[in-house]
């Protein structure tokens, strides 16, 4: 090659290098675009377009419905307020299905906060063999498919469920919880205490000592210093945990289909059920209702977080207790008794679902050990007929789609922690635009995908349509890649800022940096976030089971759900495959990710 | 307050070719202008250093000159060229952060040699030979296969020196590259710094708040006061003839007095009235015409501690007054520091303080005088 040849290339080489981040960004926004608003809006559009004009006679229904909105639907449809607090304010109020959803979402937030702040305690104060691991567990049900739980509390809550097994035993009248608010809540603390545990922990350990030394010897008491000092920093995780508990939990699908049916139905199961009836109008204006709530909630906590967050890590945490001192005082004991209690509260609501899961497969109908359940799924892929569920391509389909959706989510997520960790105007707007997929109902997603991409668009003449398939791995990394932002982002804004400016000085491009440089130290978040979004498509439910009708496309999670309804065995048998290929991924996030801040 | 004041026309600068240029730069943050219309020259093969206390502006005008920043308004211009929207990597630029910033995940070897995958190293040398020639610059020759993470922070901190060098930048900019070393370690480092500096010839700026370190090192010197330099000059110069009641301050020990102008007994001699003392005192006033001043004036002056004589309090006022009999004063002990060479004392006189530097341990009621040559007079009201 020439020198001029050469030269040539290097220029272009740069010119590529030089808007690599720029084209990057331009890609992410358009998948993003392609996979999430534009079928989303094309949903959410139907509210407000009814016969090719635009009214908001299908929203002004739903307001006043009182279906939906009980007794607050009638002070939107004009009736005089005092007389709306009465009826609120009687026994025999009725929420509608807004209100009981965000009911059900306030309770399951409480519940998440009661059970993991206890955990938060444990974990930043106290040290005790195996608190490493145990701090790592707390990540376990956050992978854990919403389905699959959904099986374990049936077969530990349900008529013949562990529960009751254990309360015959000791002569107690057995109790029935499935189908209740109770299961549903507790199901959800399954789900996020964990999570408000991780950040509160997070939060605490970075409290600096000196701070709380400083307190002390200016005349505070240690609980005058907790509440001065420690408390303030600690409250806005817990605050963190508790916005993100509220939005999973107002958006609740899967839990909610399977432990409460359609007597406790959520928004989301109502969106999901009018969908299945064709009332496209009212699912997409109801949808558009939780998105507004969801939304709400998610910005006024980005907001607050914006605000607050000063990430001052500890120059010096907290020195932590033995959990188990030599000869313990009065004093030690207290606390240490009240966290014995919670481990046995803990050990029912965590451990006993997926004890009893796995349990329950290994269990025929006599009491006795079987693999017949096993052995089932084997028979049904032999001879199973064409419209039955057939375990293995449920299982292939889960893993091809889910390593499909992590090639995707993971370029998505990378990009957009790079453009939110630098600070700029408009910054908080960006963070918003790209943490939305968190907030809209999944079902909306799937069927935008479902009617965009599926059945095909005409744009300016071409025809685009995509395979089912490709349309549940483009839903699966769309909800998965915000988890690939929050891992990364953390590690990216921990970076030392003149690492980024010295490469630069030495002349790399901002994209070679991100790769010679940022993403080199930051890669155990990377290999984390990957995880994350390969765990959270193998778990993922609610648009896959739109995407899934009709195509031969459904994963485990769909393949449980039809199974759950006829035979619990067989559903516990397929939850425990799913157990383990998702605990396979918890491997690879904690061998590679470590401990890391955020999510 | 003009800021060309104290530069220029004084064979202060070389004739060498400007490398770097400032003009009329300033970097607003909201409200607050870090950078407030700065305008200077840095020549090639200079070594010249922002000095200021914390805030001043001084990191924020090298981040402008590296490209990491910028500027509101005004252009850095690199050998007459704009800089404008050139991106630090385009600039040929070397930087040194006070934290090092060694790449973690590389060795000492790869640091040193990434700055060479986007620039060819010298004609006729490889990479590895360009490598090895730094690390035997920085007397690390052995360090290539190193762990930057095992390296003390004065070894890290040459590694940092090498590598921002290996790609043979025109201008090497130093942000307070010595802040996190102990003080004498700082001491070798920097005549480290100053010898590969000359070896090389290589243009530097230098950022520093500590005063003794930039006067050691520089050829010359801008001391920065909110966002603008107050003066530029060589070390000499800023020491001895301070333009502004700011740089006599900051820079090294100084007795700074204000008064009125009460007579002109002579050509360049100006009899003072000091604030807060009954004494009059005499001051000779220099060439500049910036300090000229007239019966009447408001003027500033001031005395470095070791130009001011001390008798003690057995003595006569007039054996520490010049050898005119001029400006003796009388003070009293407050309080000593013993800095081993000599020792500071602080006096008081009147409600004011002076401080002197002494060799023999002084007590009780002294007498204190200075010639009126050592006066250096930093500002002139007119009436």
């Amino acid at each position: 090659m020439t020198g001029t040849d050469t030269q040539r290339l290097t220029r272009l080489r740069e010119g590529v290098e030089s808007h690599a981040l720029t084209a990057l960004a331009v890609l992410t926004s358009a998948a993003l675009v392609v996979a999430f608003y534009y079928p989303t809006a094309t949903v959410l559009i139907e509210a407000v377009v009814v016969d090719g004009a635009v009214t908001l006679a299908t929203f002004a229904d739903v307001l006043t419905d009182p279906f939906y909105f009980g007794e607050l639907a009638r002070l939107l449809s004009g009736e005089s307020p005092t007389a709306v607090a009465r009826s609120l304010l009687s026994p025999d109020r009725r929420l509608g299905i807004v209100g009981f959803t965000a009911y059900q979402a306030v309770l399951s937030t409480l519940a998440s906060v009661a059970l993991g702040l206890p955990a938060a305690y444990l974990l930043a104060r106290f040290e005790f063999p195996g608190r490493r691991t145990l701090r790592s567990l707390t990540i376990v049900p956050f992978v854990l498919p919403s389905i699959m739980v959904a099986v374990g509390f049936v077969a530990t809550f349900g008529e013949n469920g562990t529960l009751n097994a254990a309360l015959t035993a000791v002569g107690l009248p057995p109790v029935d919880l499935l189908f209740t608010l109770e299961a549903v809540v507790i199901a959800h603390a399954f789900y996020n205490a964990p999570l408000v545990a991780r950040v509160t922990t997070a939060a605490w350990e970075s409290v600096d000592a000196s701070a709380v030394e400083t307190a002390r010897s200016l005349g505070a008491g240690p609980v005058r210093a907790f509440v001065d000092v420690v408390a303030p920093q600690v409250y806005p995780a817990v605050l963190t945990g508790a916005a993100l508990t509220f939005v999973f939990t107002f958006g609740t699908f899967p839990i909610v289909l399977a432990l409460g049916g359609f007597q406790l139905a959520t928004v989301e199961v109502f969106v999901y059920r009018l969908v299945r009836d064709l009332s496209y109008a009212e699912a997409a204006a109801l949808a558009i209702v939780e998105l507004v709530i969801s939304l709400g909630v998610l910005l006024a906590y980005l907001r607050y977080e914006a605000r607050s967050s000063t990430n001052t890590r500890g120059a010096r945490p907290l020195p932590r207790r033995p959990l188990f001192p030599p000869a313990p005082t009065l004093r030690e004991l207290l606390p240490r008794a009240g966290l014995g209690a919670y481990a046995v509260v803990a050990g029912v609501v965590f451990l006993a679902p997926i004890a009893s899961m796995v349990l329950a497969s290994v269990t025929g109908g006599d009491g006795a050990l079987t693999l017949d359940h096993y052995r089932f799924l084997v028979e049904r892929q032999q001879t199973g007929a064409a419209f039955q569920v057939r375990p293995w391509p449920a299982i292939r389909n889960s893993l091809v789609f889910a390593t499909g959706a992590t090639l995707l989510a993971l370029p998505m997520g990378v990009v957009v922690a790079v453009l939110t960790t630098r600070r700029y105007r408009g910054r908080t707007l960006v963070d918003a635009a790209a943490m939305a997929p968190l907030a809209v109902s999944g079902i909306i997603v799937g069927l935008g995908l479902l009617r965009g991409l599926v059945f095909g668009v005409e744009i300016a003449g071409w025809r685009i349509a995509a395979s089912g398939a490709v349309a549940i791995v483009v839903a699966h990394a769309v909800s998965g890649y915000p988890f690939v932002v929050r891992t990364v982002s953390p590690g990216l804004a921990g970076l030392d800022r003149s690492l980024v400016e010295s490469a630069r000085a030495l002349g790399a491009s901002r994209a070679r940096v991100i790769r010679d440089v940022e993403l080199p130290l930051v890669w155990p978040a990377v290999v984390a976030g990957a995880a994350f979004a390969f765990a959270i498509s193998i778990g993922e439910f609610t648009s896959t089971v739109v995407l899934a009708t009709g195509a031969h496309a459904y994963t485990m999670p769909v393949a449980i759900e039809r199974f759950i309804g006829r035979r619990l065995g067989p559903a516990t048998a397929m939850g425990v495959v799913l157990l383990v290929v998702t605990g396979l991924s918890f491997v690879v996030i904690e061998r590679l990710g470590g401990e890391h801040r955020g999510l | 307050m003009g800021s060309e004041r104290g530069t220029g026309g004084r064979g202060d600068e070389t004739d060498a070719p400007v490398a770097v240029e400032l003009d009329g730069v300033t970097k607003r943050y909201g409200e607050t202008a870090a950078v407030d219309d700065v305008t200077l020259r840095v020549r090639e093969g200079e070594f010249f250093t922002l000095v200021g206390p914390s805030g001043c502006g001084k990191t924020t005008t090298l981040r402008l000159i590296a490209g990491f920043e910028e500027p509101t308004s005004g252009t850095v211009r690199f050998a007459g060229e704009s800089m404008a929207g050139v991106p630090p990597e385009a600039r040929d630029v070397g930087v040194v952060f006070q934290s090092y910033a060694l790449f973690p995940h590389m060795t000492v070897g790869e640091n040193v040699a990434y700055g060479l995958n986007f620039a060819d190293p010298p004609e006729g040398t490889t990479r590895d030979e360009r490598v090895a020639e730094l690390l035997e610059l920085v007397d690390l020759p052995d360090a290539a296969d190193r762990d930057p993470e095992s390296l003390s922070g004065g070894q890290q901190q040459r590694i940092a020196m090498a590598r921002a060098l290996a790609p043979g930048p025109d201008v090497l900019l130093l942000d307070e590259p010595m802040s996190a070393l102990d003080a004498r370690l700082r001491e070798r480092l920097r005549a480290q710094v100053k010898r590969i500096q000359s070896e090389l010839g290589i243009t530097t700026i230098y950022v520093t708040h500590d005063q003794e370190e930039a006067l050691a090192v520089s050829d010359r010197v801008a001391v920065m006061n909110d966002g603008t330099p107050e003066q530029v000059a060589p070390p000499r110069t800023v020491y001895r003839e301070p333009a502004t009641r700011f740089v006599a301050e900051f820079v090294g020990d100084n007795n700074v007095f204000a008064g009125s102008v009460v007579d002109a007994p002579a050509e360049n001699e100006l009899a003072v009235d000091v604030d807060g003392g009954d004494e009059t005192l005499r001051v000779r006033t220099d060439a500049d015409p910036g300090t000229a001043a007239s019966v009447g004036d408001r003027i500033a002056f001031c005395v470095r501690p070791e130009n001011l004589r001390v008798a003690g309090a057995d003595g006569n006022p007039g054996d520490a007054a010049s050898p005119a009999g001029e400006n003796a004063l009388r003070a009293t002990v407050a309080s000593a520091e013993f800095l081993g060479e000599t020792t500071r004392v602080t006096l008081d006189w009147g409600d004011r303080e002076l401080v002197v530097r002494v060799v023999d341990p002084i007590d009780g009621a002294v007498a204190v005088g200075f010639d009126p040559e050592d006066a250096h007079v930093i500002e002139v009201e007119s009436r």
